[in-house]
């Protein structure tokens, strides 16, 4: 089994990309043998009113049984926009979203800003985890109209001690240098802080490497599709030593019990 | 990954280097790159040793040479080498290309971000290669966020220039995923049928290979991963295009022949 924690629907507005809608996505998850996958609405992102963009998340998954067993919505919030906090109850008690993902080089913000702070301790109050995308495309080719920022771990460790009951999935960046950075706040807190390796290469054993830094227990696979070929992500896994048991830890265990499903 | 298994692949992007702190080729980390070649089906890897800061002497580019020399004897199978130039010195560049390809071996050369492929400084070398009929792989990429990192960073639009005064030339561009609007370049190179592009870097945007593929096509692909071996098998793997033409840009057949100018 293989739980995909980062997708995506959605229109990105820079380039062109395909499969960007549910039924692309589950083409290409059955495709790369991918079962489910959390998935956010970039269209969501760009809105004024991010709310926008959740509903019509909501609307399109419960338009399909298919979608609805494979397809795990998660909300994104923008804390600086009124009604944010109704946003993120209806979102999660409503719409049963599973999880919270947060867009602050987007949205302008700060991690640590008071509504965020707010924000992230109420998902930790409902048991629900926070997904921080480091970027969304390669820094070096952003569109002039994207943002210049990626997250970075400066930004996620203030927020690991304010908010020390909240599980934080940190995907697509260096993963390997924000952990080492992260670590000595993250062994401290109740909260979990997992990672993906979509930017880990194989060669020279940083995978392998990375997964024994941090432990398997740690670890989740993220592909960014559609935007990215997911095929290098299994290309790590297949040429990869660790044992099969971490394996199924990254692959989809730990995931299942982080969102209880 | 049969594709890999099954048929030869040729990276014609990768990288020895000098082990931390010293001038010497880092011997472990040239055999586990050996090594991974073998475990994912790679038979070839044509390596360069560029100095990307600074301004080079030509004494330091006879360094990064010699290094490359000695990571070809150690794997002569799986190792070519690509000799790095400093074009800024124009003479001793000259006799340093004469020195790679016809005593050291080397079947090309990798040059960075000195001056633009454009600059006229560069002609020299240009010409010398048409002359001993070796390719020129080209750090490139077209920065859109801090270029002023690699002012003199070669994209598509110069290669196209340089293409358009030497058509007989043949330029690589280098990693086309290696960070950049790769849009931009490829839309710049595509009408210019002596600009080749290799696949390597970081960057797996999907569509990247199929882009590549329209507008250039497979006979001016080349398989490379400059250090990022899952991407660049990913790439290939993920691209919605033929088979054929995958196993074409694996081990492009309008370049064996330099491969077999280096085994003489």
């Amino acid at each position: 089994m293989i739980i995909d924690v980062n997708t995506y629907i959605g229109h990105w507005p820079f380039r062109q990309v395909s499969d960007s809608t549910p039924e692309g996505l589950v083409n290409l998850m059955d495709k790369s043998g991918i079962d489910m996958a959390c998935v956010s609405n970039i269209n969501a992102i760009f809105y004024r009113n991010v709310q926008d963009g959740n509903e019509e998340l909501a609307q399109q998954i419960s338009s399909c049984k298919e979608f609805k067993d494979r397809l795990i919505p998660f909300a994104i919030i923008n804390p600086l926009y009124p009604g944010w906090k109704k946003d993120f109850i209806h979102c999660i008690d409503d719409l049963g979203m599973k999880g919270l993902e947060l867009y602050p080089t987007y949205h302008q913000y700060n991690l640590a800003n008071e509504n965020a702070v707010e924000l992230l301790n109420m998902a930790a109050e409902r048991g629900i985890p926070v997904h921080l995308p480091c970027a969304i495309e390669n820094i070096r080719q952003r569109h002039w109209m994207d943002t210049k920022e990626d997250i970075t771990a400066d930004s996620v460790a203030r927020v690991l001690s304010l908010c020390p009951k909240t599980d934080f999935i940190i995907t697509n960046g260096p993963s390997p240098d924000i952990a080492n950075s992260l670590m000595p706040l993250s062994q401290k807190r109740q909260g979990k802080v997992y990672y993906d390796f979509s930017r880990v290469d194989l060669l020279f054993f940083r995978f392998d490497n990375f997964v024994k830094s941090v432990g398997a227990d740690n670890v989740v696979f993220g592909s960014v599709m559609p935007l990215q070929y997911v095929d290098t992500q299994f290309a790590k896994l297949h040429f990869s030593k660790i044992s099969d048991e971490d394996k199924e830890k990254i692959m989809y265990k730990n995931l299942k019990e982080l969102l209880k499903i | 990954m049969d594709l890999f298994k099954k048929n030869k692949v040729v990276n014609w992007h990768e990288h020895v280097w000098f082990k931390p702190g010293t001038r010497e080729l880092n011997v472990e980390q040239c055999d586990q790159l050996v090594q991974y070649a073998n475990e994912v089906g790679m038979d070839i890897l044509v390596c360069s040793l560029p100095i990307a800061g600074g301004m080079p002497t030509p004494e330091d580019v006879k360094l990064c040479n010699d290094t490359v020399a000695l990571a070809m004897k150690r794997h002569p199978k799986v190792i070519k080498g690509m000799a790095f130039i400093n074009p800024g010195y124009t003479r001793e560049a000259l006799d340093e290309i004469d020195r790679c390809i016809n005593e050291l071996g080397m079947i090309g050369i990798k040059l960075y971000n000195h001056y633009f492929a454009s600059d006229p400084i560069v002609r020299p070398i240009i010409e010398k290669c048409i002359d001993l009929d070796i390719p020129m792989l080209w750090h490139a990429g077209k920065l859109t966020v801090n270029p002023q990192s690699q002012p003199f960073l070669s994209n598509g639009e110069h290669f196209a220039k340089v293409a358009q005064a030497y058509p007989e030339a043949v330029i690589l561009h280098g990693h086309i995923g290696g960070g950049g609007d790769w849009h931009w370049s490829l839309k710049a190179m595509a009408d210019y049928p002596n600009i080749f592009t290799d696949i390597s870097g970081s960057v797996h945007d999907t569509s990247i290979i199929e882009t590549t593929y329209k507008m250039m096509g497979a006979d001016r692909m080349l398989f490379a991963t400059d250090g990022s071996f899952a991407s660049g098998i990913g790439k290939i793997l993920g691209a919605n295009i033929p088979e054929e033409d995958k196993i074409k840009i694996l081990n492009n057949p309008r370049f064996e022949r330099y491969l077999e100018r280096g085994m003489k």
